[in-house]
């Protein structure tokens, strides 16, 4: 198995789907094992791959190596391959979404069971693994296109997959619409690339750009637009109001798609075109780097006084992408993909974990919870190694991931870039803890649920502890001994760069200030709750101006449900008007009625008497030859 | 040699007379007579010219054949078509069919 192989890896889960789809449900549990297999499968075909790819990703001719797949349209000069190139980037993408994946379809068998859609759940993971794969995989931009739409659209059915439940088919619908217009921007930023370099091809397009085929002004728009799409999918600002909503699927949907995998697509989108964005004008790679530290900053507000357990854990995934975000607009690569890597981990870890609560409780919101730490031990401790990863405390692998971070803002950016991120910390763990607190600490606030509650089965509780087991350890990858021991060249700086090999690098002070202000952020949510208080409640109180904004979500969703009620509707009237009456009535049927109304006057002539037409035919000749005569003479 | 203008008007007031035979008419069968008459006119024109401009050569000749046939396997086909209309309408007269009409 070498890297050319790279295009089994899509196949076996779009192979799971196509077969779960047509005789699924004559299998024996409805074909689940069959999606688990394929995705094993795909992490276990993996490991040969990536072993081959440390052997020659740093070789003369790597990039043709790297390349598999064939011809899929060609006609004349347009040349479109379904191509695969597997190179370091596209590797880490890959484990996460087929080791994360495998941990929570086997997750899922005990969540989604008795489900009466059991197996079309895992009929579209599978379909959802697959685009994700070829997502990261593709060798050009229209097949990346075509993977986007397709994780898209494996989105939209999952969240909306109880639909009998309105606001599941509106979430759904929100996503959808939400993320497509980012995606508009990404199809127009993909065919002005294509425009003038004539071909899809993404390191063509790259080659291309360095010899200087594009303009400045028409490169930034083109990667403008790329973002743009990165935005839509990966919740930025100000197109985060999906992800959410989102929640409203089941939740290792949530902690496959909305926070280890899909999400990121838009963070690996930018990743992996960043070489454009450097070539563009600066202020592309400034409008990376704002519109991520906007979203920190909104997101890590908002967790702080959401109730609902699974919509913090999603502020904090949105949290999260604004700070890879931030690291690419500091042009560091490693930094926003190890906090991918790691990211994936923790923060399924959370969901799974949160979905254990919901799976034992039946209650998804805060004030329906608490204490539940005697109940649930297992999932209280792999959920408190989550909580604890997320807001960055030394030594779990989120401290490391943030720390590169900040360090690359601090080196790239300037200090108020690092100064809001690490308030962002600061928040971060504020919110993680109080959520941490309010579920598993503390005297149950509903007795009747707390009574119910027990611990998950070990299917649930597997994957946690794996899960958590990483969160803890991940994070060494940053060392070079580490990555060394583990057959890399050096650490994940030696491995995935964008220039050359860059060595890890501790920034003590950022290091140093960063955890201040994290362990700060717990002592705060721990004193206030030793004297029985929140920092949710102490907000309303103190400022319940401020609360008030941040529980509507600073009126985004509301903004634009104005939008959409005043502007959107009021142009689809205008426009659904026109349609009636001046495209159908007038143009298609006025155009019909004018045909039956000639013909009906026209129709008396026809007398169907026989010398009539004689007589016409005899005064058309002779018509004729007069005019030929005079137009003679 | 009698000069080319005596046969071509001599066909003109064939044809004219066809003319006259179809408009004027009400029987069918004297319309088909009519019929005849312009398509001899023609034929006459295809003779003369055949004389007096090409001498020594058929093409005229051959067409004025064809024209002959032709009208004859016309008016075969018309009258068949004459005869039936009579059966259904009792009546030959033109003016009285008008089935063809909306």
């Amino acid at each position: 198995m070498g890297i050319n192989d790279a295009w089994l890896l899509p196949l076996l889960p779009f192979a799971a789907f196509a077969v779960l789809l047509l005789v699924g449900k004559y299998l024996p549990r409805r074909g689940d094992w069959l999606a688990i297999g394929a995705i094993v499968a795909a992490f276990v075909l993996f490991i040969p791959l990536l072993a081959d790819l440390l052997d020659n990703f740093d070789q003369p001719g790597f990039e043709e190596l790297a390349r598999s797949g064939w011809g899929w349209v060609e006609f004349g000069d347009f040349n479109l391959r379904l191509g695969f190139f597997f190179d370091p980037l596209a590797a880490v993408m890959v484990a996460v979404v087929t080791f994360v994946g495998s941990l929570i379809f086997i997750y899922s068998t005990a969540y989604m069971q008795g489900d009466p859609r059991y197996g079309w759940f895992f009929a579209v993971m599978s379909l959802f693994v697959a685009a994700m794969l070829t997502l990261v995989l593709a060798d050009n931009f229209l097949l990346l296109y075509v993977a986007w739409e397709g994780v898209g659209f494996c989105s939209y059915l999952l969240i909306g997959f109880w639909w009998e439940r309105k606001s599941a088919a509106e979430a759904a619908k929100k996503a959808f619409i939400t993320t497509r217009i980012g995606d508009i921007g990404l199809l127009i930023g993909i065919i002005l690339l294509w425009r003038e370099a004539g071909t899809f091809d993404i390191s063509e397009i790259f080659r291309f750009a360095e010899e200087g085929g594009y303009s400045t002004e028409y490169l930034t728009l083109a990667v403008l637009l790329l973002f743009a799409g990165a935005v839509g999918k990966s919740a930025q600002f100000p197109l985060h109001v999906w992800l959410p909503d989102a929640m409203e699927g089941p939740t290792p949907v949530s902690a496959l798609i909305h926070a280890a995998t899909m999400v990121v697509a838009g963070v690996y989108l930018v990743a992996r075109t960043l070489p454009l964005f450097q070539l563009a004008d600066p202020v592309a790679l400034n409008v990376v780097v704002a519109i991520g530290l906007t979203t920190v900053m909104i997101s890590a507000t908002m967790g702080l006084v959401m109730t609902d357990i699974k919509q913090v854990i999603a502020y904090s995934t949105i949290n999260s992408l604004g700070l890879m975000m931030v690291a690419l607009g500091a042009q560091q690569v490693t930094a926003a993909i190890f906090y991918l890597f790691v990211h994936g981990f923790f923060k399924a870890l959370l969901f799974l974990g949160a979905g254990s609560v919901i799976h034992a409780t039946d209650k998804q919101e805060i004030d329906d919870l608490g204490g539940l730490q005697d109940k649930m031990p297992v999932t209280a401790l792999t959920f408190g190694i989550g909580v604890f990863a997320m807001a960055g405390i030394f030594p779990l692998s989120g401290f490391w991931a943030k720390d590169e971070i900040l360090h690359a803002a601090g080196a790239h950016l300037n200090w108020v870039v690092l100064a809001v991120l690490t308030f962002s910390v600061f928040l971060t763990a504020i919110y993680m803890a109080r959520l941490y607190i309010l579920t598993f600490a503390g005297r149950p606030r509903n007795e009747h649920v707390y009574q119910h509650a027990h611990e998950s089965p070990p299917l649930i509780t597997a994957p946690l502890i794996v899960l958590a087991a990483l969160s803890l350890v991940v994070g060494f990858w940053a060392f070079d001994q580490v990555g060394e021991a583990l057959g890399f060249p050096g650490g994940i700086g030696e491995f995935v760069f964008l220039v050359g090999p860059e060595s890890f690098e501790f920034p003590v002070l950022a290091a140093v200030t960063s955890s201040i202000a994290a362990l700060a952020g717990i002592a705060f949510v721990y004193g206030l709750w030793r004297r029985g208080d929140e920092p949710a409640s102490l907000l309303a109180r103190t400022f319940p101006t401020i609360h008030k904004i941040l529980r509507n979500k600073y009126y985004l969703d509301d903004a634009y449900q104005w939008v959409v009620n005043n502007v959107v509707l009021l142009i689809g009237g205008i426009i659904a008007w026109f349609d009636r009456t001046i495209v159908n009535d007038t143009g298609v049927n006025g155009t019909a009625r004018l045909g039956v109304l000639t013909g009906f006057q026209l129709k008396f002539w026809q007398t169907g008497r026989l010398p009539n037409y004689a007589l016409a035919i005899v005064t058309g000749v002779i018509v004729l030859a007069l005019v030929f005569l005079s137009v003679r003479a | 040699m009698i000069p080319i203008n005596h046969f071509l008007v001599l066909s003109a007031i064939i044809f004219s007379l066809g003319i006259y035979g179809v408009l004027a008419r009400r029987s069918a069968v004297l319309i088909l007579m009519s019929v005849e008459l312009m398509l001899q006119a023609a034929a006459i024109n295809f003779i003369t010219f055949a004389v007096y401009l090409a001498p020594g050569e058929f093409r005229g000749l051959i067409f004025a054949i064809f024209v002959i046939t032709i009208a004859a396997a016309e008016l075969g086909l018309a009258l068949a078509i004459v005869l039936r209309i009579y059966r259904n309408k009792v009546t030959a007269n033109v003016d009285e069919v008008d089935m063809m009409k909306w």
